[in-house]
């Protein structure tokens, strides 16, 4: 490649000590020596998206990355890659690239709020394709040879949903944009609305071509007050730039959007119910079939997708339905966007081929835990999900894999698990969750859910026989069975599937009533080690409820009963004489 | 605007292209303006303004690497396309004058170089 630039080197340590400066220094010398300092600029990095390598080089332009480099290979480095341009082969590395950019490949690359950036992007190429190559026929056709599947958690194939709607005689048809993303800690779905949202309106475009539908919506939770404020921006200019609206790229298809605010109920993701809230009544699930494609919003055929499947549209057409399936695992193609969080080193949004293992996701692309801790379990599919244990951090991701394992994709909420979470606890937030949202429709849903959330707080509490975990488990098989939306049939996921894997954790709160990770606060006990005590008295200062009583001299105790446990004196001890149990 | 017709639409992208210059860009969603970009944005575009550098400065969507935001990718001529992370007011001012002005890359703040 040609050189328009003066070489450069980057350097980072990705070990646990960091040589960055040292070896900062150590290039400078060596390239004053050989008068070279003009010629090479030497840059210490912040991070080079590697981890345990040790000293990572990079050398640019040639694109050469060297690892594990040790002070006596610098000289070696300077001759034969900086003076002159050859590899040194016993360092070279090939970083291979976990992660796969597709339906975030504008993301972070593209303006937002230009669609001439978009347009430079190659945007809207595709929707000019399909209008002025395509048959709706042929884009069902090049969708099922793609085989996207929806990403809003179903995993439904979008070619079916589109075709089940485009066969459907009616007066008008609908296409919907389900962003409403309630499930706790996941933003995919912002992060596309906010960083390419022409992508999801040229997705809904081609959508409304397809099924013959002249009308969209887009859902927003009210909650993603940018996400809003940059589609509002994007459907203006596409009006002006005649992407929508009449004649639409001089063509005779029309189209038009507009964007609809949800209230932040977590149900109202739910495609009747969001349904339900457009058409401006209670965001209330009604049981299925028929399905929305054959009747939906109005009583009409009615495509509603996810985000993500959305802003997939686009790329498929530009690069062809056979190439987006090559990508992928046998029974996924394509990618899938995380929002990866939790105890892991590099939280963030990733997109990654399906069919990844768990393991090259945590440890590869999240550099693993942090501080070090052991990984216990990933939870992916948030409230209707479940827990993988570190056992299976070899599973593929795909939509059957984590099924198998009693979790399901979901929308992509990634949760990083280690020692000190508790799954009781766990189970019991997701729980929480469910009862506070749970639209009280059906008794299921509304009883069920409030049942198993009192068993996991008598559990919590130490409260609990162990002939209670037969009955929780029986009231989340009635619920699963019973509710009417997929809210209460999914609610009791989290909670089976930790009693799947973690059964003796569970145990130990009932029998021992204890709690390993000291989550769960009704069961422990803090108390002073008298051996252990300096009687410096901070504990005491610290006590926010004056329940530390005693003196420099006699010493100091905790009174139990005045005790709100908040653990304040367990983190200001110097000595590890406060403990735990 | 004239409206973009089929015939019309890959040579408005070549005339797009070719006016295409230098520019920084600013990691302006949730996560970046949560932890500080704009900020960032503003003293960049002044700073830049005030020297009267011909560089576009822009806003960009998360590229993932929220646990790095405020992050700011610059690709100007003569220096390796770069994405900075964790940036703040000194290191915008630095990126301006050393990454811009001076086509040297910022120390400790490189996250990501784009060869092509
Ligand atoms: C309680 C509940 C909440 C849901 N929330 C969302 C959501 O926030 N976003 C979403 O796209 N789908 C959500 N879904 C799934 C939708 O009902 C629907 O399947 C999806 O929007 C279809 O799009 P897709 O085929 O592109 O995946 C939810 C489902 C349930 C049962
Ligand atoms: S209506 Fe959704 S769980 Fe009952």
């Amino acid at each position: 490649m040609e050189a328009r630039y003066r070489k450069t080197l980057l350097l980072k340590d990705t070990g646990a000590l960091d040589r960055t400066k040292e070896f900062f220094n150590l290039f400078l010398e060596r390239l004053r020596e050989e008068g070279l300092q003009e010629e090479v600029q030497v840059v210490r990095a912040g991070d080079l998206g590697m981890y345990g390598y040790g000293l990572v080089v990079k050398i640019l332009p040639d694109e050469y990355t060297y690892v594990n480099v040790e002070a006596k290979d610098v000289p070696k480095i300077v001759q034969t890659s900086l003076k002159k341009s050859n590899p040194v082969q016993d360092l070279l590395y090939t970083p291979r690239e976990k992660q796969m950019r597709v339906v975030l490949k504008n993301c972070g690359e593209v303006d937002p709020e230009s669609v001439d950036d978009y347009i430079l992007h190659g945007g809207y190429g595709a929707l000019k394709k399909v209008l002025t190559e395509f048959t709706p026929e042929q884009v069902i056709d090049e969708l099922k040879t793609s085989g996207l599947r929806g990403r809003g958690g179903g995993g439904f194939p979008t070619w079916m949903k589109w075709n089940f709607a485009r066969k459907v005689e009616a007066a008008e048809k609908y296409i919907i944009c389900n962003g409403d993303e309630g499930d706790p800690g996941a933003y995919m779905d912002r992060s596309v609305l906010e960083g390419d949202p022409h992508a999801v309106l040229e997705g809904m475009i081609i959508a409304g071509y397809t099924v013959g539908a002249s009308k969209g919506f887009l859902y927003i939770r009210a909650e993603y007050p940018l996400a809003i404020e940059r589609i509002q921006r994007a459907i203006a200019q596409a009006q002006d730039y005649g992407l929508l609206g009449g004649n639409i790229l001089g063509t005779e298809f029309q189209f038009d959007l507009e964007i609809r605010l949800g209230a932040g109920a977590f149900v109202c993701g739910e495609e009747t119910a969001l349904i339900a809230s457009v058409e401006g009544k209670r965001g209330y699930p009604s049981p299925r079939p028929p399905y929305p494609s054959v009747k939906g919003l109005w009583g009409m055929p009615t495509v509603i997708n996810n985000v993500e499947t959305l802003a997939n549209i686009p790329v498929i057409f530009d690069r062809g339905g056979a190439w987006f399936s090559g990508i992928g695992s046998q029974t996924a193609k394509g990618t899938k966007v995380f929002a990866l969080t939790g105890k892991v080193k590099n939280s963030g949004l990733i997109e990654v081929p399906m069919g990844i293992t768990l393991r090259e996701i945590v440890y590869e692309i999240g550099g693993g835990l942090s501080e070090g801790k052991k990984l216990k379990a990933v939870q992916t599919g948030g409230p209707s999900g479940g827990v993988i244990p570190d056992k299976f951090l070899d599973t593929p991701v795909d939509y059957e894999h984590l099924m198998e394992l009693g979790s399901i994709m979901g929308s992509g909420g990634m949760i990083v698990i280690d020692e000190e979470d508790c799954m009781v606890d766990i189970a019991k937030f997701y729980l929480n969750f469910c009862v506070d949202e749970a639209c009280g429709k059906c008794s299921p849903g509304r009883i069920g859910t409030f049942q198993m959330r009192n068993y996991l707080q008598k559990i919590s509490s130490g409260q609990a026989g162990e002939d209670d975990l037969d009955k929780l488990e029986a009231i989340c098989r009635a619920t699963k069975k019973a509710a009417l939306c997929g809210l209460g049939q999914t609610a009791p996921n989290p909670t089976l599937s930790t009693l799947r894997f973690f059964r003796e954790e569970y145990l130990e709160h009932i029998r021992e009533r204890r709690c390993r990770a000291g989550k769960c606060i009704d069961l422990l006990r803090y108390k002073i080690k008298q051996e252990k005590c300096k009687r410096c008295g901070v504990c005491a200062m610290h006590c926010p409820v004056n329940a530390i009583s005693g003196s420099r001299e006699e010493g100091y105790r905790i009174d139990v009963e005045k005790c709100v446990k908040c653990g304040q004196c367990f983190e200001v001890c110097k000595f590890d004489a406060v403990t735990r149990e | 605007m004239a409206k973009l017709t089929h015939q019309s639409l890959d040579s408005f992208r070549r005339e797009l292209e070719e006016n295409k210059g230098d520019w920084i860009k600013v990691g302006m969603s949730t996560c970046g303006i949560a932890a500080g970009a704009d900020e960032v944005y503003r003293v960049i575009n002044e700073e830049v303004q005030k020297r009267g550098l011909a560089v576009r400065v822009e806003k960009c969507g998360c590229a993932g690497m929220c646990y790095a935001e405020p992050l700011v990718e610059v690709c100007v001529e003569g220096v390796p396309r770069s994405v900075y992370g964790k940036v703040d007011k000194d290191t915008a001012l630095k990126i301006v004058d050393k990454h811009v002005s001076g086509k040297r890359l910022v120390n400790d703040h490189v996250f990501n170089v784009k060869v092509k």
